[in-house]
């Protein structure tokens, strides 16, 4: 039998702006906020510094002052470490690396215990200022940033095809801002959390057509840490805890679009990806009780439903607009209320959908249970879903 | 050879391409209109962006060859909420374009109050020629009347 891995602890700060700017007084520091939430994480799991071999941040904000963030705070918490200590960069999937690496160091075997953790902090910068270096993340930047293409630009994109193709309105995707904000409302870690209307979201400025500002993600600043064990470790702690049952990867080989036509809006690497994990977990994507998504915009959550078999094809914004993606709907989708409304404090986003999935599969997730939830799934991706990275997770009691 | 109309466009490019030794013959060619690319002489296959090595086979045997002037547009959007540079330039266009001859690339827009974008709608290829240089764009067949 080979090893497998099992989500024993967690813990985040309350999605916002946290990022003090330059001139304040008194300033918000990274790693005093970072040593509080290990602590934190490995006290909910219930294993000790010792147990710990390997961690794996995600990389910082450029904005972050303190460089070489991980072993600084290796240094903070005097933590001999004998597997690896690392950050890793992978654009919107690096939260999710940060995790799958840390499962890949206990698959391994060079750690028992490992952490996968990080903070994203960069509220404090201007948007316009902010995406002059988003700009340069998506396409090519002599091609496509010459012209002003923005990341969600790609987004918008998929929109208007998605309703071209399908019939698909601008309500139905608003549908799924009103949703995710619903959710938002029941989730202490949510930056959005007053409930709104289908009226306000179809009442927002155009950010990017036909998306409005509630139909993409607000900038904020965040901070999670994840404890990883191996099954035997976290069969001893005599605790409920999360099975990683499947694992699915896929880059399609293109970095936001294709100079070979294909169908942009299909999400080929999800699909590729999803069908992995099911095979790794022997599953189907019928016996999901949630989803939680890497979903920036409201489209991106439908097409992501679409691509991993939640939803049939065409149908994601429909379906959303009748309430199955809402919870007591047929599939429950952005418990936490999803990029829009839990927040998107990017580098660490995917590490917020694994604190919810350990909240829901343990049982923990209050007014927003998911009743008997057993099998939840995750997404991390980059580009334009150019490249998906799924993990199923299990809740053992 | 295939050669696109020249826009005149004011100012400078805001975010303006490097050159290399390799890509230059690219946009020295754009400034007087000529629209080509990359062709494989190992697999025969256009690239776009141009490439030195052959992303389909990873040759290096690569030659300039003519790109069509038409397409279709497959999507678009109106970029209102841009980087500290574009800003002046928002709210502004983009979108995704079929050429004729199976390319697809990503452009600017020739955006204007009574132009009604729309995906699948024929479009032509055009160079906007700003002070300091040409960058390609997309604009609606038939031309709107100026």
């Amino acid at each position: 039998m080979s090893r497998r891995v099992a989500l024993v602890g967690a813990s985040a700060i309350p999605i916002g702006r946290h990022q003090t700017a330059d001139d304040e007084s008194l300033q918000v520091l990274e790693n005093e906020i970072m040593t509080r939430l290990v602590s934190e994480a490995v006290q909910d799991a219930g294993v000790s510094k010792e147990d710990i071999q390997s961690l794996v941040f995600t990389l910082p904000r450029p904005y972050t002052r303190q460089k070489y963030f991980h072993t600084f705070l290796v240094g903070q918490l005097r933590l001999a470490c004998r597997g690896s200590v690392m950050e890793v960069m992978g654009n919107g999937m690096t939260a999710a690396l940060a995790f799958d690496k840390a499962c890949d160091e206990i698959l391994l075997g060079r750690a028992e215990v490992a952490l996968a953790l990080g903070i994203n902090m960069e509220s404090a910068v201007s948007a316009a200022e902010h995406m002059m270096s988003s700009m340069r993340t998506t396409g090519d930047v002599d091609f496509h940033t010459s012209a002003g293409f923005t990341p969600i630009a790609w987004y918008a994109m998929d929109a208007m095809r998605y309703m071209h193709e399908t019939g698909a309105t601008r309500e139905q995707l608003g549908a799924v801002a009103v949703k995710n904000r619903h959710h938002a409302s029941l989730n202490p870690l949510a930056q959005y959390r007053k409930p709104i209307t289908l009226e306000e979201v179809l009442a927002q400025r155009p950010i990017v057509e036909p998306l409005g500002l509630y139909d993409v993600p607000p900038r904020g600043d965040g901070a999670a840490c994840l404890v990883l064990a191996s099954e035997d470790v976290a069969k001893s702690l005599g605790r409920p805890y999360v099975l990683v049952r499947g694992r699915g990867f896929h880059h399609d080989g293109s970095h936001q679009i294709n100079d070979v036509p294909n169908d942009m809006i299909a999400f080929d690497a999800a699909a590729r990806a999803s069908r992995a994990a099911y095979a790794h977990a022997g599953i189907t994507p019928a016996d999901l009780d949630l989803a939680e998504l890497y979903a920036p915009c409201t489209i991106v959550e439908v097409l992501v439903t679409e691509a991993l078999g939640l939803i049939p094809r065409g149908h994601g914004a429909h379906a959303a607009a009748e309430g199955e993606t809402r919870l007591g709907g047929r599939i429950p989708v952005s418990t936490s209320g999803g990029l829009t409304s839990r927040g998107h404090p990017a580098y660490v986003t995917s590490l917020y959908n694994y604190v919810e999935l350990a909240g829901q599969l343990r049982g923990r997730a209050g007014e927003r249970q998911v009743k008997g939830a057993r099998l939840g799934i995750s997404t991390g991706e980059l580009g334009n879903y150019n490249a998906a990275l799924v993990h199923v997770l299990e809740a053992i009691a | 050879m295939t050669l696109l109309s020249l826009v005149p466009a004011s100012g400078r490019r805001a975010y303006p391409p490097r050159l290399s030794a390799f890509t230059q013959p690219f946009w020295a060619g754009l400034a007087q209109g000529r629209w080509q690319t990359t062709c494989c002489d190992a697999c025969g296959r256009q690239t776009f962006p141009p490439r030195p090595i052959c992303p389909h086979c990873w040759s290096d045997q690569v030659r300039w060859s003519p790109l069509s002037s038409r397409g279709n547009l497959y999507s678009w959007t109106r970029i209102h909420a841009a980087p500290a540079v574009f800003a002046p330039e928002a709210p502004y266009a983009v979108g995704i374009v079929d050429l004729d001859t199976g390319i697809r690339l990503a452009c600017r827009l020739l955006d204007s109050a009574d132009t009604t974008w729309k995906p699948g709608m024929a479009v032509e290829m055009a160079v906007l020629l700003y002070e300091d240089g040409p960058l390609f764009a997309a604009r609606p067949l038939p031309i709107p009347s100026e």
